[in-house]
């Protein structure tokens, strides 16, 4: 009797099984590199209806952030500026820039300037602002650098791995809470971040959560 | 070491049983299957599934093909972020707002300090200033903020049922009162709220028109306790309880810890029931009732006995009272009083009068406040008599002027006299007495407008329908019980730009003004201000309250003449044998009909009957038994030619010739929630009969209806003997030194020693977090179970998915009864909140295989919502049975359409609705569990404030002792739970915790709980008949002492 399969059909399942394992490896690849916050959200930087230069006030002026995201000691979000805060300045300065036409509409007509939204927490996450600037986590830490951003973009993954490598080791992230809206901060010579941030941990009983899901998710 | 095999011990047969209901008492095969499965079999099965297979085909193809247009546009969605143009004062993004105001209620304000994120109230508190209520709440101003949201509420005026506006309603307003100069013809009927800014508006108006009529109705309110002390005492004259004052309390017929009193009096009542040891100053509770309340619960001392038998028992009493006190005048009215029947318990009346008058100045005698003046009479002039005036009750001057009533206006309709109505609140059309044939009367005036916050019944038959503003829309203002000014201020505007009564009645009067003036001017007169007030104002919007002192307690003498002739008028009640009588109950939840369409109220289980979306017949196991049907079948009422068929719903401790109903139900003109939720009694309800109706027959009717009923769900393996404790307060004297007393009982008293095979995290945290329950003060209210509710965003199911057992309700109020011998007849009750125990050795922890519960280094069992998968392992590991499953997308999608498959039914929450939920709070979805988290997110707020306050100080940042509370401890209207860091030494509970009364459920099972029980004391008159029956641990099978062994195999040894 003729043999029903030919002899190369020997090595099929294995040639099958093989692209499977190269495929499904592939696809678990391509998951695990694209459909992670880190390539999903670093760099988006939606285009806003007003050109605010972060570079320019922040940056360039020096004015601090606290400025216009007023309650960030305060409260658990840090807010957007009300139209009112960019006319403090700028009924005076640059009155004239088409730039700022929006800004001036939005003041006469009372409707506010609808901002896009870049940094985005998940429902089920509850980050507080106040309490971390209070304790010496720098703007820095999560927004990157800012101060020289023209158009501000998503700096850092914000995942919950991201989250965990501070509250794992705050010691290499803390800083004076007088140098916490200083973007450019160094630690001072001699000094090394782990040395500045071990005192602080100490000093202040820095205690994150880190196994307390509640910490985080409400 | 050997294997150690776990057998909970068996439950004793013998002697006093705690049990949840009467399946379980009689062991049926129903209880059984929620003993054992959560959940009943089939349950899951979609029995509501309207989707054929071809149908699924072609809305799945359907799916698909936008699946494949939507990946084209696969982008992160666009968020904006809108901040204000111009800053508001005092708002912060993301800080919540607190402002004080006031929910008018018909037993005066209940002052209030309302939450508001971003312009949306959320939750509502009580005033901490205020000493009415102390910062607590009940059930019905918790649920008060669902009804501001109700998207169903009225939006629009309406000219006859069709959508008008105020530019056409003020035209023809014009014309109604151009035609009468003096006012003949102008009527008013408002409801029972005692507001001073509506009191003096109606002074304005009816001094530009004098001939108006100015009605009120309030179908549960007090009118007949004002008529009885306007008998005793005078016109004008209202009698203020104090039961903080009285050592000995007897109740006739008066449900005062429930839906008859107020907050004051159980505050007042439970001040007298917080004991620190045996010798505390205890109150002692009498209770005649025909059916169980929560006053009865509570009681040491209960008399089951018909309503209407109320006037005898009183009768009876007076003698005996008279007799003790030599008092020949109140000899004289007992005499004076008509009854038919005198079967009243000679020995339980003359032990009762005995106790009162040895308690001469520090008794009190309460009878049903619609009870027939003639009975409410003769109790206040027992008052009188035991010595109670200025001391156990007071007298204060009415803030209300006389008004006409609902029967004599309706007179004047019929008269054809009427030609402009004006019906400020209210529903009579839907719930005026029969007699009264309100909707025919209405018929006849000319022009009838209807003022109210939805669209019901009455706005149904009027000319002019005008949407109301809810109380926290608006500028009111009324007066609390103790007489203090509060000022009613809105937190948010009109939703639907509905008005307030005062506005309308200042049109009408010529006034024009805002609400804010209106009640700024009544603030002027009120407190005599003159001048600049301005301070005093501003002083009153941040405190929410002005002290009047005003408002001092008068003093009268008993009118004598008034009384006796009350009494000598008054027909005797007749309660013939074979008959029933009809008991008219006031709801504990949807009240007379006005919150039919606020689903919390109707899926809050009923504190004594556990009966969620439904009215029902209560009856006694013996008449029951006498009709032959059992909880769930019809029965048909009749009374001449008025007819009812309604659920019977068997109740154990009910009077057996006695049948109650509670009013409110089988409201017709009413949103989806209300819409055909039980049965309408009140066409029984007549002006005489206001209470109960006697001569009522009673048939089964062969069919059933399904009531949904909680009180089986969440049995705890029928271990009621070991999850409520009692003692007497002679047992607890005996047993004063004895430290483990109430910790030893029931299967504790004989249990092993137990140890984990679990570690746990360490629990180092600098906080730990405990709460302690006192089961002395507890009386059942459920004010906790709406709270919860209410902050922690927890969705309706709808009463299909509440008899499948999937209520969502995080905590609830277990209801037990104990009797021994399987009594029925005359069990005791005991009630007992249940929430999450948050177990250091938590069951549930160790079989979730995705870690989504887990503890928290301060002792929390924390719930990670989005690691959750749903394999329910821990709710059937869960000894308390507390954890809640999603089993449908409940904040999606409505009640009515939870079966419809997801593709096709309409998805989303209202935005109203949405206005609602606690920004702090996760919104769960479909396939999560869920449970009490201790409110953790008010935990870790405190936690982060004191981070914040810390700073780079250097200090340990540490939450101060009871410097926030969790939401059913902040509404505790009597302060029976208490939450608190059980690691700082001067907070409430680490003191608590140690309580000689103090004790954890289930301890034998090792769980390690969070939550400390504080024993009930029962405080029995020994010389009384039933004093043997009394509460009592050690007469339990399970106590201490008793002769029953136990062998090692049995209960949890090595085997």
């Amino acid at each position: 009797m003729a043999n029903i399969f030919p002899r190369w059909s020997n090595w099929l399942p294995f040639k099958i099984i093989f692209c499977l394992l190269i495929l499904g490896g592939g696809v678990s690849a391509g998951v695990w590199y694209y459909l992670n916050p880190e390539y999903m959200r670093v760099g988006y930087q939606p285009s806003q209806p007003v050109p605010f230069s972060h570079k320019i006030h922040a940056g360039q002026l020096g004015m601090d952030c606290r400025y216009c995201h007023s309650f960030v000691e305060t409260s658990a979000y840090s807010n957007i500026p009300t139209t009112q805060v960019c006319m403090n300045c700028h009924s005076q300065i640059q009155r004239e820039n088409p730039k700022l036409q929006p800004v001036h509409d939005s003041w006469k007509s009372g409707k506010p300037i609808e901002w896009v939204q870049i940094h985005k927490t998940p429902e089920h996450v509850y980050f507080h602002h106040s309490v971390h600037v209070n304790r010496g986590v720098s703007c820095v830490s999560c927004h990157g650098k800012v101060n020289e951003m023209d158009e501000v973009y998503h700096a850092e993954s914000h995942s919950m791995a991201w989250c965990l490598t501070c509250h794992r080791n705050p010691s290499e992230f803390l800083r004076p809470v007088s140098e916490v809206t200083n973007l450019d901060w160094k630690p001072s010579e001699g000094k090394t971040q782990r040395e500045i941030g071990a005192a602080l941990v100490n000093e202040w009983h820095v205690n994150p959560p880190v196994k307390n899901c509640a910490g985080c998710h409400r | 070491m050997s294997k150690r095999i776990f057998q909970h011990p068996e439950e004793p047969q013998t002697g006093k049983r705690y049990w949840r209901s009467l399946g379980q008492l009689q062991d049926t095969p129903e209880f059984r299957q929620w003993m054992h499965r959560e959940f009943p079999q089939g349950a899951s099965e979609i029995d509501g599934n309207d989707v054929s297979r071809r149908g699924f085909l072609q809305f799945m193809g359907a799916s698909v093909a936008l699946a494949g247009l939507s990946l084209a546009s696969c982008r992160r969605p666009l968020k904006n972020l809108v901040p204000f143009t111009k800053a508001v004062e005092w708002s912060v993004p993301g800080k919540a707002l607190f402002f004080a105001s006031v929910m008018p209620t018909r037993n005066g304000g209940m002052p209030l300090v309302v939450t508001t994120f971003d312009g949306r109230p959320t939750k509502i508190e009580g005033n901490p200033l205020h000493p009415v209520n102390k910062g607590t709440t009940d059930v019905w101003a918790q649920s008060s903020v669902l009804d501001l949201y109700d998207p169903q509420r009225s939006k629009d005026v309406l000219s006859l049922g069709k959508k008008s506006d105020f530019v056409s309603f003020e035209k023809d307003l014009e014309e109604i009162l151009k035609t009468s100069a003096d006012g003949s013809g102008v009527a008013f009927l408002v409801d029972g709220i005692v507001s001073p800014t509506r009191e003096r508006l109606r002074r304005k108006v009816l001094a530009k028109y004098p001939k108006a009529m100015w009605a009120t109705y309030e179908p549960n309110g007090n009118d007949l306790e004002v008529a009885a002390a306007a008998v005793a005492f005078g016109n004008g004259h209202e009698v203020v309880n104090r039961l903080d004052q009285a050592d000995i309390v007897l109740t006739v017929d008066r449900d005062i810890l429930g839906v008859e009193g107020d907050i004051a009096s159980v505050r007042g009542f439970a001040a007298r029931r917080k004991v620190d040891g045996p010798k505390a100053n205890m109150n002692r509770l009498y209770v005649v009732e025909n059916r169980y309340t929560l006053t009865g619960g509570m009681s040491d001392h209960r008399l089951r006995l018909a309503a209407s038998r109320s006037g005898a028992f009183l009768k009876a009493l007076a003698a005996q009272v008279a007799k003790l006190s030599g008092d020949q005048f109140l000899a004289t009215l007992a005499a004076g009083l008509k009854v038919v029947d005198t079967k009243i318990k000679d020995k339980w009346v003359e032990e009762c009068a005995a106790d009162l008058w040895a308690h001469k100045g520090k008794a009190l005698v309460l009878a049903g406040n619609k009870q027939p003046v003639a009975v409410q009479a003769l109790a206040l002039a027992v008052n009188v008599s035991l010595g109670a005036l200025g001391k156990t009750i007071e007298l204060k001057k009415s803030a209300v002027d006389a008004s006409a009533s609902i029967a004599e206006l309706a007179e004047e309709l019929r008269k054809g006299a009427v030609k402009g109505l004006f019906i400020l609140g209210g529903n009579p059309v839907y719930n005026a007495p029969a007699d009264v044939h309100w909707a025919e009367a209405q018929a006849k005036a000319k022009t009838v407008v209807h003022l109210s916050i939805d669209q019901n019944e009455t706005s149904a038959k009027a000319h002019w329908h005008v949407p109301a503003a809810h109380y926290l829309e608006q500028w009111e203002d009324c007066y609390a019980s103790d007489g203090s000014y509060v000022v009613g201020q809105p937190v948010i505007l009109p939703l639907y730009n509905g008005i307030t009564g005062n506005e309308l009645l200042a049109k009408i009067a010529g006034i024009s003004a805002d609400p804010l003036t209106l009640v700024r001017d009544t603030f002027a007169e009120v407190t005599s201000a003159s001048g600049d007030y301005s301070a005093v104002w501003a002083k009153t919007l941040k405190n929410g309250f002005f002290s009047n002192a005003s408002a001092k307690s008068i003093e009268a003498a008993l009118r004598v003449d008034a009384v006796t002739k009350a009494i000598g008028d008054s027909p005797a009640a007749s309660l013939a044998d074979g008959q029933f009588e009809l008991v008219f109950i006031t709801d504990s939840k949807v009240d007379d009909g006005r919150y039919a369409n606020n689903g919390w109220l109707q899926e809050l289980p009923d504190p004594v009957t556990k009966l969620t979306w439904d009215n029902a017949a209560l009856l006694s196991p013996a008449a029951a038994r006498k009709l032959g049907v059992d909880t769930g079948d019809v029965i048909r009422l009749s009374m001449g030619e008025k007819k009812l068929e309604i659920a019977a719903l068997v109740l154990p401790g009910h009077a057996d010739d006695s049948i109650s109903v509670a009013v409110g139900y089988g409201r017709t003109e009413v949103g989806s929630v209300g819409k055909s939720v039980g049965v309408n009694v009140f066409p029984f309800q007549t002006t005489v009969d206001r209470r109960f109706l006697t001569g009522v027959s009673a048939l089964k009717t062969g069919r059933r209806h399904a009531l949904a009923i909680t009180q089986e769900h969440g049995a705890l393996e029928g271990r009621g003997a070991d999850i409520t404790r009692q003692a007497t307060t002679q047992e607890w004297s005996e047993n004063a030194e004895n430290k483990d007393f109430f910790k030893k009982m029931g299967i504790d008293a004989h249990a092993p020693a137990n140890f984990s095979l679990y570690t746990h995290p360490p629990l180092d945290d600098v906080h730990g977090w405990g709460m302690a329950v006192d089961l002395n003060s507890c009386i059942g209210c459920a004010a906790c179970m709406t709270a919860c509710q209410a902050e922690n965003n927890i969705p309706i199911v709808g009463k299909e998915q509440v008899i499948n057992g999937r209520e969502m309700h995080w905590m609830r109020t277990d209801r037990y009864f104990a009797s021994e011998g399987g009594d029925a007849d005359e069990p005791e009750m005991v009630s007992q909140p249940m929430m999450c125990q948050q177990c250091e050795n938590a069951p549930c922890e160790t079989v979730c295989p995705v870690n989504a519960t887990v503890h928290s280094e301060d002792g929390l069992n924390v719930m990670a919502y989005n690691r959750c998968i749903g394999t329910r392992y821990c709710a059937n590991n869960c000894p308390f049975k507390v954890r809640r499953f999603n089993f449908f997308d409940y904040n999606q999608r409505s009640i009515t359409n939870l079966y419809r498959w997801n593709l096709i039914s309409e998805k989303g929450t209202p935005d109203s609705i949405q206005m609602q939920k606690n920004p702090n709070v996760t919104v769960r979805m479909r396939g999560v569990m869920e449970k009490c988290t201790f409110c953790v997110q008010r935990v870790q707020e405190a936690k982060i404030a004191a981070k914040v306050k810390s700073s780079d100080s250097g200090v340990q940042p540490r939450v101060p002792a009871d410097s926030f509370t969790s939401a059913c401890a902040q509404v505790c209207p009597t302060e029976a739970i208490v939450f608190g860091d059980i690691r700082n030494p001067e907070s409430r509970i680490a003191k608590l915790k140690e309580d000689q009364r103090g004790y954890r459920l289930l301890e034998y099972l090792n769980t390690e709980n969070r939550v400390w029980y504080l024993a009930r004391i029962r405080n029995p008159n020994p010389k009384m008949p039933d004093a043997a029956r009394a509460g009592s641990a050690s007469k339990g099978g399970h106590g201490h002492g008793g002769s029953h062994g136990h062998t090692s195999s049995q209960n949890g040894g090595h085997a």
